[in-house]
């Protein structure tokens, strides 16, 4: 009990912080939202006259048979009631305009820090999870505001005044007309913190729902094609089942709450009239006070009534306003420095300084990596799959930070770059080839307006991509779907490659940029890459030797060591790791295969 | 909303006893004002207390009674609404994955999922609270008039007298509510989309800093949503006020008129405090009836939406003879091409498309006259250039597309003739872009098979050469990767991939260029234990390096859609045509000079 209510109170305070938060989105706008406040009381006070004036009319009119009299009444009563409608309807204008606004605001802030976030935390949480954060969790806050938050002040205000009301009325018959507030508010009460924790299981579930459905339909070819949608329904409908049981739940809360309020307004109702009925034969209340009293506790219990689904969508909205804020709250670990380096050139040195890099702490996945590139110089990383070579580019574009050791650019720590000046400068091809939905022209700029067509067709053409754009039937301006969907693997390694090309970059870096276009095509793009690389400096990742040969230098990784450095002819002659490679690709061609070659190579030296 | 009542009529024992609840609590809550009556009638004439108590403690009485039935009726529909929805999830979920790929391609996934959580909602919104009220309204009005009549039918009339106009307004705004309130579903769609793509295409944004690029698509979309949402709101809001006023004109006519009929002495104060009642219980229905609505429009536009996915049938179905006339018969593996023609579907998003019918024309041919055999357990690759058309061949294996001509046989038996689950049980398929789900290594693994112990796992991850980097990783198998498999190098990626595939243990495996990422070393490990493991297999290889299908028992040279060439690796060395264009730089020369 103790600790139940211990828990509501920093519940009551945890909230007040969130509101908190969420006024500083409202406060652009607050002169409309003053407005809206302002209509609240004045719709609570044309609700309250109402009875009021009831009163009045039955009391001083109608049992003294004044006719004239009750003309007036009812034109004030008249009054009243346009005056709740105008109000009402201001109010709700009012605040549904500071919502949206504000509400478009958050999402704006939501979308731009997303964008900030380290690549680490995209790794950990779904995209789906993401979705939902920027839409359904924003609509449940538009939801609160649209159902009437704000009116459950307006409802407040009514319920007091409707009490001071009848005590200034008629003491006695007050006090007993509202005997069963007590019981009531704890009943209340009891709903309000089941109904908390039953809110959040459910949208708990259905972010489950959410994230499992995004990923299954993204890997849909893989379900079909193992034959595995049994499997895959089994697994939705646990989500799904889950879902419906929690909100059971709260239907049962839900639908008791509305039925005991139900009962206990006509009870109250009830227990007036037996009270009432002996004071009027006494003369001590007048009938008209009965009258007005019937009415006020009608239009007391209209908000009670409210009160459960209002609450509902009211929770429903603090855990969204919750989850928004703490997406809002995840720190950017990557940022500029203040005063920033911001070039006008970049020559386009590299040097790598004892770097160590862990993406989990202490799980090294580079390991005292030291090298330099001079401007110009273009380089082959070489190495088993998973030895780090991926790594290293993404270090380069400052995608994480490293642990130990320094990566400078032309002499500067890249940590003290202008992060986008420094990413403008760095152009990779990722590994990871990725289409947006739009047309090839736009995949190729990037929405860049200030690259002309002719600029792409130029970047495509140095690509051997220009062949297949024009065979699409509709060219540069072919439709492409979701990850480009409707091109072959190679075709879209392409145009990641072109895309950096029209960029210009001063380091261009390759990852694998040509694994899965066939060797003729990638012989012709090398020859029009090599003078492109003449005046920048290349980082070019492959497995291939026909492309690593034409590198001024090779670097050979190992299980995140840099094992050896030198050109080609240097590294055959060393006889090392790289040589050894090399033997078993020529080695296997020229159809004298050893044995022993079939064996772990790299990991005996 | 045919479908909407097929579920409503499914449902209908479990809504039959709601709505009997509904209808016991509308009688009993009617009969409230007037025992309220009653009593002050006996008030206002002075009756014996004791004669008002009995009043009063029926009054309690009915009341708890009511509240019971109430919230009987209120738990039985709601959970119907629940367990509509959720069957309705079910449905639509299972329904997507008979639809085909070329679907997949052409709907974002944003999109659905926007229609699978959004729409949803709204149907159900409609078949619990709106199916309450669209029973209550009327029950209420239906009994309130026939007490109100009977005490005075004129005032009666008059104040009824607003609601009829209510409704003409309420009629007349619902087409633009239909309207702007599918506007906002769709723009909530749009929202889902392109946060779901932005997501996803981070890294690429990020390393071309085109962060505000994306920051104004996003705005604009906002922007938009905003002003849809305002107009919507415009509209929505008059509702309440409106039903308020009118509820509130009501009881003005009746303390009115009411009030000077009491005066004449025509009606007791009694009567009137019954009116009122009676109009305070219809107030409630007939302000949910404005917000019923916009809920019903809502659950329309929602139903309309989810329609769309409904009305795509999936065009890849079961062959006709199911499996069943050659159950208990092991595939070997023979694989054979007939005249296969075939064309992507064309996107029916560009003008000239034919959008919905069903029967999408075919786009530019893909494949020309595709004809060869492979002889059960034997090993072919296929080479050519990008674009070529070698994935779409093996993706036709599996039926991801159907042919557009031609046929393709499995044992001699047309493809189209096996039940779907059979086909593709019997292929292993490791995709050109290798796509792992969001879970353990081991389950990835697993994933056709997930009742096998870890041991066959771990079998499978030592053929594809990746089981020592996995034990390397301090979760070793029980690692949880990213979405996608984003916390992997590519190569790690492309092996788990082959694992997968290896170990649903198929008579067929099919590899389009599975091995591109991994280095030629260990590429010569993996296709070394496969000879060896995997001699009853019938494989499918695609590849760009000659040292990965130079051991094919043959290879089929495609370009542009059409088999150029087939042989052994030293037949086409020795032919010297498109396949030594193709590897001219890979070794070729050496082994050339050597001949
Ligand atoms: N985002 C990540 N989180 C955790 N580990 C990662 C992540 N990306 C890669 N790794 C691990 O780091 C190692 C090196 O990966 P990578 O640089 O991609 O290799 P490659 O040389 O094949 O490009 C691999 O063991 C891989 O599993
Ligand atoms: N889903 C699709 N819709 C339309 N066209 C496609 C689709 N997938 C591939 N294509 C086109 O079909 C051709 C063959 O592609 P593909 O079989 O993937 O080539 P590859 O030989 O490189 O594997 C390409 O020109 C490509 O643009
Ligand atoms: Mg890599
Ligand atoms: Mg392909």
């Amino acid at each position: 009990m103790n600790q139940g209510q211990d828990e509501a109170a920093l519940g009551k305070t945890y909230d007040l912080a969130l509101l908190r938060r969420l006024w500083v989105y409202i406060r652009p706008y607050r002169a409309t939202f003053i407005v809206a406040v302002v209509c609240l009381p004045l719709t609570s006070a044309c609700l309250l006259a109402q009875p009021y004036l009831l009163k009045l009319g039955v009391d001083w009119y109608i049992e003294q048979g004044d006719a004239a009299g009750l003309t007036r009444i009812g034109l004030l009563f008249a009054a009243a009631l346009l005056g709740e409608f105008l109000f009402f309807y201001a109010q709700f204008q009012a605040t549904m305009l500071v919502a949206q606004r504000s509400l478009a605001d958050l999402r704006r802030d939501l979308f731009t820090h997303v964008q900030e976030l380290p690549a680490s935390f995209f790794e950990r949480t779904p995209v789906g999870r993401l979705v939902t954060r920027l839409t359904t969790d924003v609509d449940a806050i538009n939801e609160a505001f649209s159902a009437g938050t704000l009116t459950i002040f307006m409802d407040i205000l009514t319920l007091v005044g409707i009490v001071v009301i009848m005590l200034s009325i008629d003491f006695h018959l007050a006090v007993v007309t509202l005997a069963l507030l007590p019981p009531l508010l704890l009943i209340l009460n009891f709903f309000r913190t089941r109904t908390r924790v039953t809110y959040r299981t459910i949208r708990e579930r259905l972010a489950r729902i959410n994230a499992f459905l995004q990923e299954t339909l993204s890997g849909i070819m893989v379900v079909q094609v193992f034959a595995q949608e049994r499997k895959m329904f089994a697994e939705f409908e646990q989500r799904n089942r889950a879902h419906r049981d929690a909100n059971h739940l709260s239907n049962m809360y839900e639908a008791s709450l509305f039925s005991i309020v139900e009962a206990l307004s006509i009870i109250s109702i009830a227990l007036m009239l037996w009270y009432g009925a002996g004071q009027v034969g006494q003369g001590l209340v007048a009938l008209g006070t009965l009258v007005a009293f019937i009415e006020y506790l009608q239009k007391f219990f209209v908000p009670i009534r409210e009160f459960s689904t209002k609450y509902t969508t009211m929770q429903t909205a603090m855990t969204a306003v919750e989850r928004v804020f703490q997406l809002l709250d995840t720190p950017v670990t990557i940022t500029s420095p203040p005063a920033a380096h911001r070039p006008h050139e970049v020559a386009g040195r590299i040097d790598f300084e004892h770097v160590w890099f862990a993406y989990n702490e202490e799980e090294w996945v580079l390991r005292d990596v030291s090298f330099s590139v001079a401007p110009g110089e273009s380089i082959a990383l070489v190495g088993a799959t998973g030895a780090g070579k991926t790594t290293i580019s993404k270090l380069l574009n400052r995608f994480y930070d490293i642990q130990r050791g320094r990566i400078l650019v032309d002499g500067v720590d890249i940590r003290e770059w202008d992060m986008h000046a420094l990413r403008r400068r760095v152009g990779v091809v990722l590994q990871d080839v990725f289409l947006f939905v739009g047309d090839v022209a736009t995949n190729l700029s990037l929405g860049r307006t200030d690259l002309t067509p002719d600029d792409l067709r130029q970047a495509a053409r140095h690509v051997n991509a220009e062949g297949f754009i024009r065979e699409l039937p509709g060219g540069y301006h072919e439709h492409l779907h979701e990850r480009g969907a409707n091109l072959s693997a190679g075709q879209r390694q392409l145009l990641s490659f072109a895309r950096a090309l029209a960029y210009d970059p001063a380091i261009l870096v390759l990852d694998e940029a040509t694994s899965s276009v066939d060797p003729e095509t990638e012989v012709l793009i090398q020859d029009a890459l090599t003078k492109l690389m003449q005046n920048r400096t290349t980082l070019v990742i492959a497995h291939r030797f026909s492309t690593i040969q034409n590198a001024d230098r090779i670097i050979v990784l190992h299980k995140g060591r840099l094992r050896e450095v030198g050109t080609h002819q240097a590294l055959i002659a060393q006889r090392g790791i790289y040589w050894r490679l090399y033997q078993l690709q020529y080695a296997h061609a020229a159809g004298t295969a050893p044995a022993h070659t079939d064996g772990p190579v790299l990991e005996e030296i | 909303m045919q479908r909407l009542w097929g579920y409503i009529y499914q449902y209908r024992y479990r809504y039959m006893r709601g709505i009997a609840c509904l209808v016991m609590t509308a009688t009993l809550a009617m009969s409230i004002p007037w025992l309220l009556k009653q009593a002050v009638e006996g008030i206002e004439h002075g009756r014996p207390v004791r004669e008002i108590v009995s009043t009063v403690l029926l009054i309690i009485g009915i009341a708890l009674l009511q509240g019971v039935v109430r919230s009987f009726s209120r738990f039985l529909i709601f959970n119907v609404g629940r367990d509509i929805e959720y069957q309705l999830r079910n449905e639509l979920f299972a329904h997507l994955q008979t639809l085909s790929l070329s679907y997949y391609q052409r709907q974002p996934i944003g999109d659905l999922m926007s229609r699978l959580v959004n729409d949803v909602t709204a149907v159900r919104l409609l078949l619990g609270l709106g199916i309450i009220n669209i029973l209550n309204t009327p029950l209420y009005y239906v009994y309130a008039m026939a007490a109100m009549l009977a005490m005075d039918p004129i005032l009666t009339l008059l104040a009824i007298a607003p609601y009829p106009f209510m409704f003409l307004v309420v009629r007349a705004m619902s087409r633009q509510l239909m309207e702007r309130t599918l506007n906002v579903q769709a723009g909530l769609a749009d929202l889902s989309s392109r946060v779901q793509e932005s997501v996803s295409g981070m890294p690429v944004i990020r390393a071309y800093v085109r962060e505000a690029w994306q920051n104004g698509v996003f705005g604009g979309l906002n922007e938009r949503f905003k002003t849809e949402n305002i107009a919507l709101a415009r509209l929505r809001g008059l509702f309440p006020p409106l039903m308020k006023g009118i509820s509130g004109t009501g009881l003005l006519v009746v303390l009115w008129y009411g009030g000077s009929q009491v005066i004449a002495g025509r009606l007791s104060l009694g009567d009137l405090v019954a009116f009122m009642g009676y109009l305070h219980l219809l107030a409630w229905p007939t302000m949910a009836m404005g917000w019923l609505i916009s809920l019903y429009q809502r659950g329309k536009a929602a139903m309309q939406r989810l329609e769309v996915i409904w009305q795509t049938r999936p065009d890849i179905v079961d062959g006709r003879e199911n499996g069943a006339s050659r159950s208990g018969q092991t595939v070997r593996g023979e694989i054979g091409f007939r005249h296969v023609d075939f064309a992507y579907p064309l996107d029916d998003r560009r003008p000239g498309g034919e959008a919905g019918n069903g029967h999408v024309p075919d786009g530019r041919t893909v494949l020309h006259d595709i004809t060869f055999t492979v002889p059960a357990g034997k090993t072919v690759g296929i080479v050519g250039r990008m674009g070529a058309g070698k994935s779409t061949l093996v993706h036709l294996l599996p039926r991801l597309f159907d042919v557009t001509r031609g046929a393709i046989t499995i044992d001699g038996r047309d493809i189209r003739l096996f039940s779907l689950a059979e086909l593709r049980r019997c292929i292993g398929f490791v995709p050109q872009d290798p796509f792992l789900f969001s879970a353990r290594i081991e389950d990835n693994i697993a994933f056709s098979q997930p009742e096998v112990d870890g041991g066959d796992v771990r079998r499978t991850a030592v053929l594809a050469s990746v089981d020592g980097e996995i034990e390397d990783f301090p979760k070793g198998y029980e690692t949880v990767i990213g979405e996608r498999g984003m916390t992997l190098s590519g190569g790690q990626k492309q092996r788990l991939t082959l694992s997968r595939a290896l170990l649903a243990d198929t008579p067929i495996l099919v590899l389009d260029c599975a091995l591109s990422s991994v280095d030629v070393t260990t590429e010569g490990k993996i296709l070394q234990a496969l000879r060896t493991s995997t001699t009853e297999k019938t494989v499918l290889i695609i590849s760009h390096r000659v040292s990965a299908i130079r051991d094919a028992d043959f290879i089929v040279v495609l370009d542009a859609g059409r088999i150029v060439e087939m042989g052994t690796h030293t037949e086409l060395v020795e032919r010297g045509s498109m396949y030594t264009e193709l590897f001219q730089d890979q070794a070729l020369e050496e082994e050339l000079a050597e001949l």
